[in-house]
């Protein structure tokens, strides 16, 4: 593209009291040859924008330098439409409001941001969508016929969208239509399941394909492009979607590793699916004699959060305990229930029911089973009871009841191995290793994807396909695949039914958006997507291994094979890449490097050290900018960049920045590790390897390793941001400047 | 090892007063975190409803707790069950007189002292009140109550609020008996009852 590029500097907000404006000017038509420079009291004004647009009409102008405020607000008022490039460069949250104004440092500042603007400008280049060749299927597969599933497929088909439906066993319903009756909001008595109604309506739905009696044997393509084979009772059968929900809910756990608390070892202690079923099917018996139980015992976190067992809350198990006691109650008002529990776990608005049970004058005892026993024809319970302070012993009990919780159905029951690699330390003999959670060869078969990393979706530790659900519900590892239900972590009815809304809007979005060639999540919108110099790959599929969304296959010889529309634009294959063959319309190694070469180093006898921060533009960057709204002060000698994700940090701008004589690099990104907050699952753990491997580059420079630092910062971390500044330039004071300077 | 027994919580649903409110407790120790007393008590009142449920009626219908109960009302307050605490503590003490338990030396007799003096006087003789009191469990417990408060009473005498003579009845004893008596006939029996 031609480019006519336009400057516009805003003096108002403080910057125009702060800076000298000529300096500003003269340096962006003498170092970068441009003679379109305005500056403007208000631009983000109806004035500022017309006086904008006056050259975008008049003069050409199709490139746009805005220097004013951070790029994070007025995205709205400075669009000039999908053709023009905007670059935005902040001189009011990073220049002018966190350093004193009219000094030399601050206009030395202020001038390599505009340097570095201009630079990115130069190199960036308007993004084309991608479209595929084939076309985009806007139908919407369901893997799973409980209620997530079915209010997934119903919401979807209301929506005006067409909903496949898989399910493996021979009728819809699931769990639901196992239950006998369910509690949902009000929360104040026991309401149908409304099972039947459901399934008839998926049934009905002329909007929605069911395959019962049938799994998922293949899924190839990606978002927008998926193809589906079913394995049906007496064939197969293959569909087109665009996107995907797993909604294959739970199982039990395993009764028959507690047999401390009596299973398997006295006919009358059931579990609390046991017990449903048999409450369903009548009548609540012991099995022992088919008599009329009249005294239960309920033992609430039969092996829930017990690291030996489960070590979570399944969050439901209270209350199917407080059901099942008033089924009895019901078929026989002068029956006792007991409830012996750790905590009562009633959620939000289940407290009602709670109360309602309560009144109904079930006893509740808090403590831990010591002892399940049977004397006569009757079991006994042996327990501490932590609120009357003793052992306590509960007699002519006819059933006890083990509420035990729910299992991811993606969780398998043996951990499945793989070949260690050479330096595994955990291998056994014959070379094998588990295969950790997070890998897309851990979970149960449901999808079976036809991806380089895995047929299934990754997943936390406990085996939930990875969610994270404050931030971003029902999104997973794999783009356009969602989870919806108990898959995703225990919940109630009431819950699955917000799950599956959810997780059926987020797959529509998706269609719709890969159709345009646009992203999804979390950068929606975004046009680019990663482009590959296939002649120079080395074939050492660090892209296709890295790729934290598995969207690059590979093929025999492990050349990478590209899947745009599962691509989330983070730009981790583009660290990842050696040979730097990688890269986006707007957004390249060679951009970021030529936005290093843009900044002006002094010399070592001035005294101005440099610093280069490369920052998260999801979380560390708006922490920087409150920093500067709340008008905190730190060192003028950083320079901070923002990028996609730290993991599309490329190490050779690392040496890029030391060889050009800046002293340190600061690499300020999300928390990893467990309670990960990176935006892009493994964008900041992937920077900390790589960093952590970057000494020998410094060795080879001849420079000290504290020259590099990773902090992790979250968005609300803004008032740490001068501390973490000012701690970096005394590392940097000690270590001397860098010899290269000048070179 | 004590056995959970739920016949005795049947008897307090059915014949206390507010008894059956207990049902609702969560045990989350509001109640006993708010009694300016429960450091003085055997049980708070959190864990008499605990004992209730276990069964213990000796344990629940001797212990002092119940008796105790000043009617600050701060239980009741703050009860995130609306469980109304002090009235099940009042309703206890009566179930537990009624049964025949004998309350040591607690507010009950102070509660019977009083009672008998307004009835006869129509008001408090300062000196007889604590008197009686004090020498309730005892000679030597008498002597030492009242060496305790003595410069409680040098100063109320001080101050002109205790004469050294006895106080006589009021005026129109005769109605107010006729009111107390009324009033007895209509509760379900007081402290002195």
């Amino acid at each position: 593209m031609d480019k006519t590029t336009g400057v516009y500097i805003c003096t108002g907000c403080g910057i125009g009291d702060a800076l000298e404006l000529d300096p500003l000017k003269e340096l962006v038509s003498d170092e970068y040859g441009i003679s379109i420079c305005k500056d403007h009291p208000f631009l983000c004004g109806k004035e500022g924008v017309e006086l904008i647009k006056g050259d975008v009409e008049g003069e050409g102008v199709n490139t746009i330098v805005i220097a004013a405020c951070s790029g994070r607000v007025n995205y709205d008022v400075f669009d000039f439409g999908p053709d023009k490039i905007v670059e935005r460069v902040n001189l009011r949250e990073q220049v002018a409001w966190c350093q004193p104004p009219n000094e030399e440092d601050t206009q030395m500042l202020a001038e390599d941001y505009l340097r570095m603007g201009c630079a990115k400008a130069n190199d960036t280049e308007p993004p084309v969508p991608f479209q595929a060749e084939e076309e985009y299927s806007k139908d919407i597969l369901v893997v799973g016929g409980g209620i997530a599933g079915m209010t997934a497929a119903l919401d979807t088909a209301k929506a005006g969208y067409r909903a496949v439906l898989v399910e493996k066993e021979a009728g819809l319903g699931g769990f639901l239509a196992k239950m006998k009756k369910r509690i949902t909001m009000p929360y104040k008595e026991l309401t149908d399941t409304g099972a039947d109604a459901l399934i008839q309506a998926v049934e009905e739905h002329p909007n929605i394909q069911v395959y019962t009696s049938s799994t998922v044997e293949k899924i190839s393509g990606g978002p927008g492009l998926f193809s589906v084979e079913i394995k049906t009772e007496n064939g197969s059968a293959s569909e087109r979607v665009g996107a995907v929900i797993q909604a294959t809910g739970w199982v039990p756990y395993d009764a028959s590793k507690l047999e401390h608390l009596g299973y398997g070892k006295f006919k009358n202690v059931l579990t609390n699916v046991e017990m449903e079923q048999m409450a369903a099917a009548g009548k609540i018996k012991r099995p022992s004699d088919g008599k009329d139980a009249k005294s239960v015992l309920f033992v609430q976190c039969a092996g829930s959060r017990d690291p030996e067992h489960l070590p979570y809350c399944s969050s439901v198990c209270c209350l199917v305990s407080l059901k099942q006691a008033t089924y009895l109650k019901e078929q026989d008002p002068e029956a006792v229930s007991y409830i012996l529990y750790k905590d009562m776990r009633t959620l939000g608005q289940a407290e009602d029911f709670y109360r309602k049970a309560q009144n109904d004058g079930n006893i509740f005892i808090r403590g831990s089973v010591m002892q399940v026993g049977e004397s006569g024809d009757k079991l006994f319970v042996e327990a501490e009871d932590e609120l009357l302070g003793e052992k306590v012993r509960l007699e002519e009990l006819d059933l006890v009841v083990l509420a035990t919780g729910l299992v991811p159905a993606s969780k398998p029951e043996v951990t499945p191995m793989i070949k260690a690699p050479a330096d595994a330390e955990d291998a056994d003999e014959d070379g094998m290793i588990e295969v950790l959670p997070d890998s897309g060869f851990f979970a149960n078969s449901a999808l079976n994807l036809e991806y380089r990393q895995g047929p299934e979706l990754p997943t936390l530790k406990y085996g939930f396909p990875d969610s994270h659900f404050i931030c971003f519900p029902y999104e997973t590892r794999r783009t356009g695949i969602y989870s919806a239900g108990c898959i995703r972590r225990p919940m109630e009815t009431a819950k699955a039914l917000d799950d599956a809304a959810g997780a059926a809007m987020k797959a529509i979005q998706c269609a719709e958006a890969t159709a345009k060639g646009i992203a999804v999540h979390p950068r929606a919108g975004d046009m680019s997507f990663p482009e590959f110099n296939m002649q120079r790959c080395t074939q050492c599929k660090r892209c296709t291994e890295e790729c934290p969304f598995g969207a690059i296959n590979e093929d025999e010889k492990a050349n990478p094979l590209p899947n745009p529309t599962r691509c989330r634009r983070c730009g981790v294959c583009m660290g990842a890449c050696p040979e730097r063959i990688i890269s986006f319309k707007n957004y390249s190694v060679g951009m970021i490097g030529n936005m290093l070469k843009a900044i002006h180093v002094p010399e070592e006898d001035e005294e101005k050290p440099r610093i280069v921060a490369f920052v998260c533009e999801n979380d560390a960057y708006p922490a920087l900018d409150m920093a500067g709204i709340k008008r905190m002060n730190w060192s003028p000698y950083v320079r901070f960049i923002p990028v996609r994700c730290l993991g599309s940090i490329n190490l050779v701008w690392v040496a890029d920045s030391l060889s050009r004589g800046i002293d340190g690099l600061l690499f300020m990104g999300c928390r990893h590790g467990d309670d990960y907050q990176c935006h892009f699952i493994k964008g900041s753990e992937l920077a900390n390897t790589r960093l952590s491997k970057v000494s020998e580059t410094l060795d080879r420079l001849a420079l000290e390793s504290e020259r590099v630092k990773f902090v992790e910062v979250g968005i609300t971390d803004y008032y740490k941001i001068p501390e973490i500044i000012s701690e970096f330039m005394e590392t940097i004071d000690e270590v001397g400047p860098n010899p290269y300077k000048g070179w | 090892m004590a056995n959970y027994d739920p016949s005795f919580a049947r008897e307090v649903f059915q014949n206390v007063d507010f008894g059956e409110e207990i049902k609702m407790c969560m045990q989350c120790g509001v109640c006993a975190a708010s009694c300016p007393l429960s450091t003085e008590m055997d049980y708070p009142p959190r864990q008499v409803f605990t004992l209730i449920r276990a069964g213990k009626r000796e344990e629940v219908l001797n212990c002092n707790s119940i008796m105790l109960c000043t009617s600050c009302y701060t239980c009741k307050v703050r009860c995130p069950r609306k469980i109304p605490v002090v009235d099940v503590m009042h309703g206890l003490a009566h179930y537990a007189l009624k049964q025949g338990f004998v309350p040591r030396r607690q507010p009950a007799v102070f509660g019977r002292e009083f009672w008998a003096q307004v009835y006869k006087l129509g008001r408090i003789d300062e000196k007889d009140l604590p008197r009686r009191y004090f020498f309730s469990e005892g000679l030597v417990a008498g002597i030492k109550g009242t060496l305790d408060f003595m410069d409680v009473g040098l100063r109320m005498l001080l101050h002109k609020r205790m004469k050294l003579l006895p106080e006589r009845k009021i005026k129109g004893i005769q109605s107010l008996r006729k009111m107390l008596d009324k009033a007895e006939r209509m509760g379900k029996g007081g402290a002195g009852a």
